[in-house]
């Protein structure tokens, strides 16, 4: 497990998302690099134009899951600080839905780190997303989390 | 003393289950959560039931649900879980559709 949860940052939040602050959390001066990756809301979405979006997640497993990708990244590569924040409720274009900033080092573990984080996130992260349009709203395609196929008593010995 | 229960007795295991009255929460999200009709629910089960026989039943109630349980992937206390899995007494199991978070 990482040693520096302690500094790391999983929220789920109802307000905007203070993007400058969450990547300043991250730095540290042992540190040379952070990335910052600001995910926030297009105007359109296969050439309709959007209103807004209404996120919500299964919070507490959300968290956990976040907390999981934290602890992946402290283990995958040499990093510092996390910050993973995403946004429930109503959000206008523009607005930030999810923020994550990752610490380190060196540049090449926080971009990696970063990438990785963000990809997994929208594979496993219990959160959906509705869109709204002029003429009616429609839940957005997602991502099928993996999961276990059988329990392990069930499955044929090999 | 003989037949004093123990955490590592194996013959517990051959004993056939014997079926239980428990308590379940179900939770429903996203489009599940429409098609159900609400997105929480308690409900008394079997020890036995597994996750795939509770979506089953859910989706006898509302024949919607049925169509997407090729998209559907189970959670059991907020681990994601194989559709075989077991109940047991206070479970929390929910139904998840594709993740679009992000």
């Amino acid at each position: 497990m990482a040693t520096l949860l302690q500094h790391d940052i999983f929220q789920l939040v109802r307000e905007p998302i203070d993007v400058a602050a969450l990547a300043r959390h991250v730095r540290a001066p042992e540190d040379g690099a952070a990335v910052t990756f600001d995910g926030f809301v297009r105007n359109q979405s296969h050439d309709r134009p959007t209103l807004y979006l209404d996120y919500e997640a299964y919070e507490s497993m959300a968290l956990a899951k976040m907390r999981e990708i934290g602890a992946q990244l402290h283990e995958k590569y040499r990093i510092h600080r996390v910050a993973m924040v995403h946004r429930l409720g109503r959000l206008e274009i523009g607005e930030t839905s999810v923020l994550i900033a990752v610490s380190a080092p060196h540049r090449a573990a926080a971009f990696e780190a970063c990438r990785f984080a963000i990809d997994t996130l929208k594979r496993t992260v219990p959160i959906w997303k509705k869109e709204y349009f002029e003429d009616g709203a429609v839940w957005a395609d997602g991502e099928l989390p993996p999961a276990p196929v059988a329990t392990p008593r069930a499955k044929p010995a090999s | 003393m003989l037949l004093a229960p123990s955490r590592n007795a194996g013959y517990n295991s051959l004993v056939p289950p014997v079926s239980q009255t428990i308590r379940v929460k179900v939770l429903f999200f996203g489009r599940l959560k429409e098609l159900a009709g609400k997105g929480e629910d308690s409900i008394e089960s079997i020890n036995t039931t597994t996750i795939e026989q509770l979506f089953a039943l859910y989706a006898a109630r509302h024949p919607e649900l049925a169509k997407y349980r090729s998209s559907v992937v189970a959670s059991r206390n907020q681990e994601f879980a194989a559709w075989d899995t077991p109940l047991r007494a206070g479970d929390e199991v929910a139904f998840l559709p594709p993740v679009s978070g992000g």
